[in-house]
């Protein structure tokens, strides 16, 4: 095959309506007899519902209806509802009002008097864990581990942790106390580790949480006709979300269409939906029209999730020549008001993988607390990882007099290198491939590493320049997912993506692959994603860097499966064997024989005519039930390639990404920045280079703005979100970063997937936190902050008396 | 007119923030609407006073009192004078600002505040140690008194107690001006927890909400109460018949003739010399 | 009742295009008269609910007060309307006023400058996050300070002239517009008042609800600048060389308040400092001039110990809150910068 359409720039057949204002978000929609509705929110981090007189908003001529908690279905193990009667933290939606206009509803909820009765409460989970601490929540405060030998997905327990008064002895000298722990993991010979360190560090970082705030809110329109819902919803995953609406909702996943073709971003907080998308679902068919929620920032501060913040310990030996020895890690983690989540145990992971220790152990208490609930957000525990251990890494590095790179390269990764624990076998895990020594020496070179270093923690004027380095990893890639697609007679070649379209163009690159393997041009590849009545086959979720990996292994086999199949219709008409066929210039035709053959429009009417399995009329056994769904609708239609993933993979798949900074730091005004930056891919085979650099640049923008400003703000008094707003929450802007950023990808294969592709998404994050941090430190010495984000009161404050004076510890300032 | 001002919590609660300034006018209001009407009675009416002979014949049965009689010593002058500067001052950087006149005045009020406490401590010290301590109380014994200064009032010569040291309205004001400024100075010892002072590390979260609440309606309630108090207190002082008592706040002394017509020197007993017990 | 955010309720809106309507309007409707400039910061209030007037006027209409013209000796009158954009790009701005176009340009964003107008941004609001939330705190006219308590997050809040209140001042142009000595022409139901700019803001010791001089009825017409601190060469008119200082340190490079700002306005003879003006925001309700610091530099060499011993002084009665004692030595440190100047650095060897 001449030009393979992977690996080369293209521009997506979205782009044009998104960049010229064509492109309809949720919020865009609207339907005959439509009401709006606005929520009611708890003013109170925990409060219990004791009454609600809403009479005087029912009487108001616009008003059409209101929900309550009581009008949800309820969820098993106490999920998260959209509306509560017992709000757990500011901002907690009570109830919804419908009415003809959002000035009418915002009048009604401002006569609704609803008594709540406060109920103790707790924003920092240290406070939670002292003796007489207060709960979050009644009956805990924290998650236990999921019991052993359970399948993923079974809740974890709900524990009531409290530690001593010693626990706490160390806490004024900024040590992380740690108690008992309810997680945990170790292997290797940790004692021996220690002992036979050159150097041992112990060392208390804070890893703050950072609101997702994608630029589209978690707005929803819905209506009903014919007992079906029909939402207009923006989530970061299609196909996954129907059967959640339809859980949220008390459905069946064929009760639903969920149409989502643009969506305003993520960051991993609409990862499968988001549970607010029944409040409009519910309400309209209380109210019989058409409901429009738009949720506003405010709001979306509340309700739209944020990443777990994370306290943690990290005790690390190293021999002479910087080899780790043996690492200590502890974790308080921080859910917020629901979960549990994985983040910490992904921290934990990460850090086994990257830093490869020869021994390790890990510890975690998994807390709540009364404060706007997490969800995963872009590298939700990795980019806390590097986090966590970067400032160990980087002062051993200049304790033991090694070259910054050259520590981090030691102690990488290569090949199916293992990480984690053992499992039930007693084997470690180990990865599919990893390449980071090469990144490392690659992105060195490119960054001219010698260069900046020798000017790292010169001082000209009052400004001192630092470098940093940090490997930024992530797990990028699942498998089993299902494929979909028609060769029409038309001659074209439909694919059916169930991705979410939230910015990173996996949603068609999978085509592209589809498109490679039948040999099929691009301008004649369709690509039909957004609605699920459309017929969308079963899809991995957007999250975790995996649908790259995920879906282009799945678009290899369907396409695949086409290929077969024109191949069998052309040797059943053509003669010879199905083998004796290949495909190019839009045909199947005998090998060494182009004139004998057919056209892929009219292999497809012979699939049809055919029938059977070639145009979808018989389906494979293992396909999701989804998928047969929609093969069933698009049967007859043309010749259709359908299959699951059912590639073999040894391994598990992580994609890794190295962050280099250069910054200034004016030490009289404690202003941080950030000169030059460079992200260098591991992550697989490049699909889509254009896309592929974007991300690594803006995962890595993510980072930068969490190491240098956005946070998250809680008052402690009465538990309310301080940065509440954008402009509060800081994420970050144009001129915060070079205007010229770089990146670069190795493009080396993974070789457990057909495609060679792994996820990019999520590991430039950690490379940007932790080089940029990492460079601060090198500029003005250890000890300067620890905490993050890094800014001007840190730094300030610590050159100004010689040590930290910011407390490392409390939660959410 | 409201009484007083709400606001409410972070937590959509509502709470009592303040009594209404409204009541400041109406304090004024009542303030000066007693002075108009007490001193309309004063002009127009049949006051009684004692005829000069009745006084002149009682001086002259009492030439063993000395000419002058120590009313009040120095040092109860001077408490009284530095508790009315104080008092002054507190209402004056209190009330200025809500009718309009703008300055800094936190820090003018509770130095004040504190100089009001410091007096009252001694006045409390002083009258219970040194002075005839139940002299300025009221009580039910003083009902027959009540019953004839007010016929006396309305120009009937009754018999019946005339006052001691203290006459009767004296002494209610007394009780008035205690409770208020007991109240004022209690809450405004705790208020000053909510704003920057030498003396605390400031806590505006020292009580809950909805005791500051009740603490600021306190405080509001008596500032406002002492505005019309203080008026009363200086239209009497300067009430032509009453300067004898203004004076001897001033100088210490009253006459002779003074002490005869306006006491009853059985409840006020002046024993020669009367310094000993004065300081 | 419940509180409900991010919509706003209906008021009455007019639209003047003189100064008099406006000025009628604002006679009819008092204080339950708001005034509209740019926007960004009554969207805010009134989406929110916090404010609720009855009548909004919207001032845009008003040609006169759009704008810049020649005033007086050598000097510019500015609109209050104008916007902060267009001040950027003026002229003479630039040539003789470059610290107004540096503060003007340090101001949010470009599309907020697009909209914003000086006369709001010298007459916004504090950004104080427990007021700027709907809380009852001293400012909203209740009677406490949630940011000075002892679990408050304050880290851009006030070290200097707190009284009860800690908030701070957001205008970035305000400094810059003293240090100038600039001019508020104000529009009262009693006529043309002027008063000098930093005379125009005021701290919550003098009244605690309000930010600038104006009271309900005024109105902000216009800012005058006088020739008197145009930026010259040595020699030109037989004073001495002025120059100018303003820097803004704030988290990010745009779209960002202040932590805390400085602007001077500086005449020199050599190296010595002939006169001066030096200002300093985001560390009081109101900007703050430092007389002190001024009488203290004049006549003296500008040089590292003059802005050493300015920098020491600027700073004397400073009281930090729990998060933000870093103003401090950072006001400190601007003012050396504004005295000594700061050094370029190249980091090409």
């Amino acid at each position: 095959m001449a030009d393979k359409l992977v690996g080369q720039n293209y521009i997506p057949v979205d782009l044009v309506a998104k960049v010229t204002g064509k492109a309809r978000y949720a919020e865009d929609f609207r339907a005959d007899g439509m009401l709006f509705t606005k929520l009611l929110v708890s003013p109170m981090p925990h409060a219990r519902v004791r009454n609600i007189d809403m009479s005087a908003a029912l009487a108001m001529p616009g008003v059409k209806a209101i929900i309550t908690a009581d009008d949800l279905p309820m969820l098993p193990n106490n999920a998260e509802r959209a509306l509560t009667n017992e709000p757990l933290y500011v901002g907690e939606p009570i109830l919804a009002v419908a009415a003809v206009d959002e000035l009418t509803a915002a009048e009604a909820i401002e006569r609704i008097l609803v008594d709540l009765e406060p109920l103790p409460f707790v924003v920092d989970p240290l406070q939670s864990l002292r003796p007489g601490g207060n709960n979050p929540r009644t009956n805990g405060n924290a998650w236990g581990a999921p019991p052993p030998n359970t399948p993923p997905g079974t809740p974890a327990p709900l524990e009531t942790m409290k530690w001593t008064e010693q626990d706490f002895n160390d806490e004024d000298a900024g040590h992380l106390p740690m108690g008992k722990a309810l997680e945990e993991w170790a292997f290797g010979d940790l004692e021996a580790g220690f002992t036979n360190a050159a150097l041992v560090l112990d060392e208390t970082f804070t890893v703050q949480s950072t609101g997702h705030h994608p630029m589209e809110t978690r707005s929803a329109m819905a209506y009903w006709q014919n007992g079906k819902l029909y939402i207009h919803a923006s989530t970061q995953s299609v196909a996954q979300t129907q059967p959640a609406i339809a859980r949220w909702c008390g459905l069946e996943p064929s009760q639903v269409v969920l149409i989502c073709e643009y969506t305003g971003g993520g960051f991993g907080s609409k990862g499968g939906g988001a549970v607010s998308m029944s409040i409009p679902a519910i309400l309209s068919k209380k109210a019989n029209a058409p409901v429009m929620m738009r949720i506003s920032r405010e709001e979306e501060s509340f309700i739209g999730r944020a990443r777990t913040n994370m306290s943690g310990r990290a005790r690390i030996g190293f021999a002479k020549d910087g080899r780790i020895t043996a690492l200590d890690l502890f974790i308080v983690q921080d859910t917020g008001a629901y979960g549990p989540l994985g983040d910490h145990r992904s921290a934990g992971l990460a850090a086994s993988l990257i830093y490869q220790p020869p021994a390790m152990r890990w510890r975690a208490v998994n807390m709540m607390t009364n404060t706007p609930p997490r969800t995963q957000q872009r590298s939700p525990g990795p980019m806390q990882a590097n986090g966590i251990i970067e400032p160990v890494m980087s002062k051993a590095a200049r304790q033991l007099g090694i070259d910054q790179v050259e520590i981090r390269s030691i102690n990488s990764p290569s090949g199916k290198a293992l990480f984690g624990p053992a499992g039930p076998t007693g084997q470690r895990p180990h990865i599919t491939s990893a390449f980071i020594k090469e990144a490392l020496a690659r992105g060195a070179e490119q960054f001219n590493w010698p260069m900046r270093k020798a000017r790292s923690g010169q001082r000209k004027g009052s400004k001192i320049r630092g470098v940093g380095v940090t490997v930024g990893p992530h797990g990028a890639g699942s498998i089993g997912w299902d494929s979909l697609m028609t060769i029409r007679p038309d001659g074209k070649l439909y694919v059916q993506s169930g991705v979410g379209n939230l910015g990173t163009h996996s949603l068609i690159d999978l085509a592209r692959v589809a498109a490679d393997e039948l040999a099929m041009p691009w301008q004649k590849v369709e690509v039909i994603w957004g609605d699920t009545s459309k017929g969308l086959p079963w899809t991995c979720l957007s999250v975790g860097s995996q649908t790259t990996h995920a879906m282009t292994r799945a678009n290899h086999a369907g396409a695949n499966d086409a290929k077969r199949k024109l191949q069998e219709i052309a040797a059943r008409d053509l003669g010879g064997s199905p083998d004796d066929y290949e495909l190019g210039n839009e045909r199947v035709y005998r090998r060494g024989a182009p004139g004998r053959g057919l056209t892929y429009a009219q292999a497809a009417t012979r699939a049809i005519e055919l029938g059977g399995k070639y145009d979808g009329h018989e389906l494979p056994m293992d396909i999701n039930p989804m998928t047969r769904g929609s093969a069933t609708r698009l049967a007859g239609l043309g010749l259709m390639g359908v299959a699951k993933d059912n590639y073999p993979r040894d391994g598990v798949t992580y994609s890794f990404v190295i962050g280099f900074a250069e910054v200034e730091v004016d030490v009289e005004t404690g202003h941080v920045t950030l000169v030059d930056y460079l992200g260098v891919g591991d992550v697989g085979t490049v699909v889509n280079p254009r896309s592929l650099l974007a991300q690594i640049k803006g995962g890595s923008c993510l980072g930068i703005a969490h190491a240098l400003f956005q946070k998250s703000v809680v008052d402690p008094k009465y538990g309310h979100s301080l940065a509440r707003r954008f402009h509060y929450s800081k994420p970050l802007t144009i001129l915060d970063i070079p205007a010229t950023m770089n990146a670069s990808a190795l493009d080396m294969a993974d070789p457990e997937t057909p495609v060679g592709a792994r996820g990019v998404g999520e590991p430039p994050v950690g490379a940007g936190y932790g080089s940029v941090m990492n460079a601060i430190s090198d500029a003005l010495g250890d000890d300067i902050f620890r905490r993050a984000p890094v800014t001007a009161d840190l730094i300030l404050m610590s050159l100004e008396h010689g040590r930290p004076m910011h407390d490392p510890l409390r939660a959410h300032v | 007119m409201d009484i007083l001002t709400w606001g409410r919590s972070p937590w959509g609660q509502q709470i009592l923030t303040h009594v209404s300034w409204d009541l400041l006018w109406a304090s004024l209001f009542a303030g000066v609407a007693f002075l108009i009407a007490h001193a309309s009675y004063m002009v127009l009416s049949a006051h009684r006073k004692r005829k000069a002979e009745e006084t002149d014949a009682m001086e002259a049965a009492r030439t063993d009192l000395p000419p002058l009689i120590r009313r009040h010593g120095v040092g109860a002058r001077v408490f009284h004078w530095v508790m009315a500067t104080a008092m002054l001052t507190l209402l004056l950087t209190a009330f200025l600002p809500i009718v309009g006149v703008q300055f800094a005045w936190v820090t003018w009020h509770w130095i004040a505040g504190l100089v009001l406490t410091a007096t009252i401590v001694f006045h409390i010290i002083h009258a219970t140690f040194w002075l005839d301590f139940w002299s300025i109380w009221v009580g039910p014994k003083d009902i027959p008194e009540l019953k004839a200064e007010i016929l006396r009032e309305f120009g009937h010569d009754v018999p019946g107690p005339k006052p001691g040291k203290y006459p009767l309205g004296n002494r209610l004001y007394h009780l008035g001006i205690v409770l208020a400024a007991l109240s004022v100075v209690a809450t405004g010892l705790f208020m000053m927890v909510r704003v920057r002072t030498p003396f605390y590390t400031r806590n505006p979260y020292l009580f809950s909400d909805s005791t500051w609440g009740v603490t600021y309606v306190t405080h509001g309630l008596a500032g406002v109460t002492l505005v019309g108090m203080v008026i009363a207190h200086v239209y009497f002082a300067i009430r032509p018949e009453k300067r004898w008592i203004t004076k001897s706040m001033i100088f210490g002394f009253i006459t002779r003739r003074q002490y005869l017509e306006h006491h009853d020197p059985d409840r006020w007993v002046v024993s020669e010399p009367p310094r000993e017990k004065v300081i | 009742m419940a509180v409900i955010r991010d919509v706003m309720p209906a008021f009455e809106l007019f639209q003047p295009a003189s100064v008099s309507d406006a000025q009628a309007l604002l006679k009819r409707y008092g204080g339950e008269a708001w005034l509209l400039a740019g926007g960004l910061d009554s969207f805010d209030w009134l989406k929110d609910r916090i404010k609720r007037p009855a009548a909004v006027i919207d001032l845009s209409g008003i040609a006169d007060l759009k704008g810049i013209k020649p005033w007086g000796d050598g000097g510019l009158e500015i609109g209050a309307m104008t916007t902060l954009t267009e001040i950027v790009r003026h002229p003479v701005v630039r040539e003789r006023y470059s610290i107004l176009l540096e503060a003007a340009e340090s101001a949010a964003s470009p599309q907020i400058r697009n909209q914003g107008t000086v006369g709001g941004n010298v007459t916004q609001d504090t950004r104080c996050w427990y007021y700027r939330a709907g809380w009852s705190c001293y400012r909203a006219g209740g009677n406490i300070c949630y940011a000075d308590t002892p679990q408050a997050i304050n880290r851009e809040h006030a070290i200097l002239e707190a009284d009860r209140c800690v908030a701070v001042n957001p205008s970035d142009t305000a400094p810059a517009l003293i240090a100038l000595d600039a001019q508020m022409v104000i529009r009262t139901g009693a006529g043309e008042q002027v008063i000098a700019a930093e005379d125009y803001f005021v701290g919550p010791g003098t009244d605690i609800t309000r930010m600038t001089v104006l009271k309900p009825g005024s109105l902000l017409t216009s800012i005058r600048i006088p020739g008197t601190w145009a930026a010259s060469a040595e020699g030109s008119g037989g004073a001495g060389r002025v120059q100018f200082y303003f820097e803004k340190i704030r988290d990010r490079n745009v779209w960002d308040f202040a932590l805390v700002s400085v602007a001077s306005a500086m005449a020199t003879t050599g190296t010595t400092i002939d006169r001066i003006r030096l200002v300093v925001n985001g560390v009081a309700a109101r900007p703050l001039r430092l007389a002190a610091v001024e009488d203290l530099v004049r006549g003296k060499p500008r040089n590292e110990a003059t802005a050493v011993i300015a920098g020491n002084l600027a700073i004397e009665g400073a009281q930090p809150l729990t998060f933000n004692g870093y103003k401090v030595p950072l006001m400190r440190n601007l003012v050396k910068r504004a005295i000594r100047g700061v050094e370029d650095v190249d980091w090409t060897s």
